[in-house]
């Protein structure tokens, strides 16, 4: 008992290797990794060869597309079209599982709560445990093999390999695309490529998409708006396991007691990498017509197209911005003009652009 | 009991047995784990006695499940109990266990022994640890009796939508009773810590619960958003992921990991406090 500060020593460095713990950890994850040399084309070409059908892996997704704050927490955040846009925004922890062409199971982990996604098949299962509701449809059996195979009828919920193939479409005379430092993404080495538009109309700054050395699957995807710090849209594997999950996870019949609801076959869309596009619009009889090619290329939709009903929604009022002529939906990364007269435009662009070629027409 | 290697091991572990024969035959520890036991009771009963069926999304959480599955009320309770009905009876318990000593004279006597504070402290915490258990059981037990008892009982619907039987739902509810154990570990180390600083334990007692109150304000708060994981009330509702399927182990490997640091920290502070302050009383 002669020097009582000397029990005082754990106290003070305790916290301190915590600390220093804690600090090595997030540094090693972080840390640059060595890889052979490879240019950017043989890296997009290895993402082409990819030849991933399974895999069993948590996301980890996050938006900062500058939205107003929606109610994210209770029941109603996660019922009903309010559900896809508190998909893409915020963030979610996502457990995923593909198998083949056919088979996937998205599961939202939210907080006491689940929203499920089971395609098996031609069937598909939406399940939401927070209101024990269920919704079965049917799908193609055979979807049309389109840049993303594993097409959800969920805007919102989507895989780094998706999100990746819809970006890597625009890469053109347009886009620099460079490879920068090798990272590590889910336990994986990954080279990073980082494309870039030329154009300055766009309000895209960089999309960069860690592509795991071993097999070319995209693993993670940023995406980052002109004029903002931190990424508008990130999707990344936290963990992730390259063999067939348990065949029993697609076989999903709805509980007992929860309300089942027969709904139309659905339009398989690839899912757009872009989140805050525009939702599916329904019995597209007219094509939507495109102005511009790259990026900054601008979607017309002709008067008829969007319904009603979903333009006078309570909550499209809530997102969206009186501008002369309409109504205009401003994201860091996606803008969506809805003019007066049923017209809608959106792009990759600042709001100016898309009032310029909606007056042109 | 490794932290106490002095040459009486068997004087360690009769200290032990008393300290948990005194928490456990304590009138206070009884009244606490009453009071516990009768939250899923009086949810069973409300919802039996109730005409209108629970709407989903209504009520705490998996409330409407149980008219449906009498297992459900166990959950339902543990969910109900996690914010504030538990951290308050480990508050009581943790606050209590040196400062209660102080308060009634009796921690000179506990300290005859040489190289006894050491042990002493560990003896605390175990027993506040005994309690933390018995107190989440208690809950879990009377959920599941008194589900049995008042509704059917069948096959039970995970968060997933699947369903598992009888069987492994009882033993995913016994792990949520561990997971919600360990998740008060933290708040025990912290309370025992806090108790070392003070001779009043209704002080100790009041500043633990007002701690973990504080804690979950915080993590409420979007503001404080980099703060949040080092929260240790951060995991607590976290035990939804043991019923996923297939079940997530994640949370619980955080959980752990952020209440044994959380004990380890306190535990020095303690430490520090304990050995190096005189005690008179």
């Amino acid at each position: 008992m002669t020097r009582p500060w000397f029990r005082w020593l754990p106290a003070a460095l305790v916290p301190a290797a915590l600390a220093a713990a804690a600090l090595a950890g997030s540094y090693q994850a972080g840390a640059a990794t060595s890889l052979p040399h490879k240019t950017a084309e043989e890296v997009i070409a290895m993402i082409g060869r990819a030849d991933v059908h399974a895999l069993s892996g948590t996301l980890q997704q996050s938006s900062d597309l500058g939205l107003p704050q929606l109610p994210s927490a209770g029941p109603k955040a996660t019922q009903g079209p309010a559900s896809v846009m508190e998909l893409l925004s915020g963030s979610h922890t996502v457990r995923v599982y593909l198998d083949g062409p056919a088979k996937a199971r998205f599961q939202v982990m939210d907080m006491l709560a689940e929203r499920d996604l089971v395609r098996n098949g031609s069937d598909l299962w939406l399940y939401n445990s927070a209101d024990n509701t269920a919704a079965h449809m049917t799908a193609p059996a055979e979807p049309a093999r389109t840049a993303a195979p594993h097409a959800t009828p969920a805007p919102g919920l989507t895989t780094p390999d998706a999100v990746a193939r819809h970006f890597l479409a625009a890469v053109g005379p347009t886009t620099d695309v460079t490879v920068g430092d090798g990272t590590t993404v889910a336990g994986r080495t990954a080279y990073q490529l980082v494309i870039k538009p030329r154009t300055t109309g766009t309000l895209v700054d960089s999309v960069t998409v860690a592509v795991d050395s071993a097999t070319g699957l995209p693993l993670g995807v940023d995406v980052r708006a002109r004029d903002h710090a931190a990424a508008a849209f990130s999707i990344a594997f936290s963990d992730v396991t390259l063999s067939a999950p348990d065949a029993a996870l697609f076989n999903f019949t709805p509980p007992r007691g929860a309300a089942v609801e027969e709904k139309a076959t659905p339009q398989l869309h690839g899912l757009p990498g872009k989140s805050g596009q525009p939702p599916p619009v329904k019995a597209p009889a007219v094509r939507p017509t495109v102005t511009g090619t790259g990026w900054d290329a601008v979607v017309a939709l002709p008067p008829g197209t969007v319904p009603a009903d979903v333009r006078s929604a309570p909550m499209l009022a809530q997102l969206t911005q009186p501008v002369a002529g309409g109504r205009a939906l401003t994201t860091s990364l996606v803008t969506v003009l809805m003019l007066d007269d049923g017209r809608v435009f959106a792009g990759m662009v600042p709001l100016e652009r898309l009032q310029a070629v909606a007056a042109a027409r | 009991m490794t932290g106490a290697p002095d040459a009486r091991p068997s004087s360690s572990w009769s200290l032990m047995a008393s300290e948990l024969s005194v928490l456990f035959r304590r009138l206070r520890t009884w009244a606490m784990l009453l009071a516990l036991a009768a939250i899923p009771l009086l949810i069973a009963a409300a919802v039996k006695l109730s005409s209108h069926p629970v709407a989903p999304g209504r009520g705490p959480p998996f409330l409407d499940r149980i008219t449906q599955n009498g297992l459900f009320v166990a959950v339902t309770a543990m969910t109900v109990s996690v914010p504030l009905f538990l951290p308050l009876t480990v508050g009581v318990v943790a606050g209590d266990t040196v400062a209660g000593e102080a308060n009634l004279g009796t921690l000179r006597y506990l300290l005859v022994a040489p190289a006894g504070r050491v042990r002493l402290l560990l003896i605390k915490y175990v027993s506040a640890a005994a309690f933390c258990l018995a107190a989440t059981l208690t809950v879990a037990a009377a959920g599941a009796l008194a589900g049995v008892a008042l509704f059917p009982v069948g096959p039970v619907t995970l968060l997933s939508g699947d369903t598992v039987g009888v069987g492994e739902s009882l033993v995913r509810s016994l792990l949520i009773a561990a997971y919600i154990a360990v998740s008060l570990l933290g708040l025990s180390a912290i309370g025992l810590a806090i108790s070392t600083f003070t001779d009043v334990p209704v002080g100790a007692m009041a500043a633990t619960v007002v701690l973990s109150v504080v804690s979950q304000v915080a993590d409420n708060l979007p503001q404080l958003e980099w703060l949040h994981p080092w929260l240790f009330s951060h995991y607590w509702l976290g035990f939804a992921d043991l019923l996923r399927q297939p079940v997530s182990w994640t949370s619980f490997g955080n959980n752990a990991l952020l209440q044994a640091a959380y004990i380890v920290a306190a535990g020095a502070l303690a430490y520090g406090r304990f050995t190096s302050k005189d005690v008179l009383s």
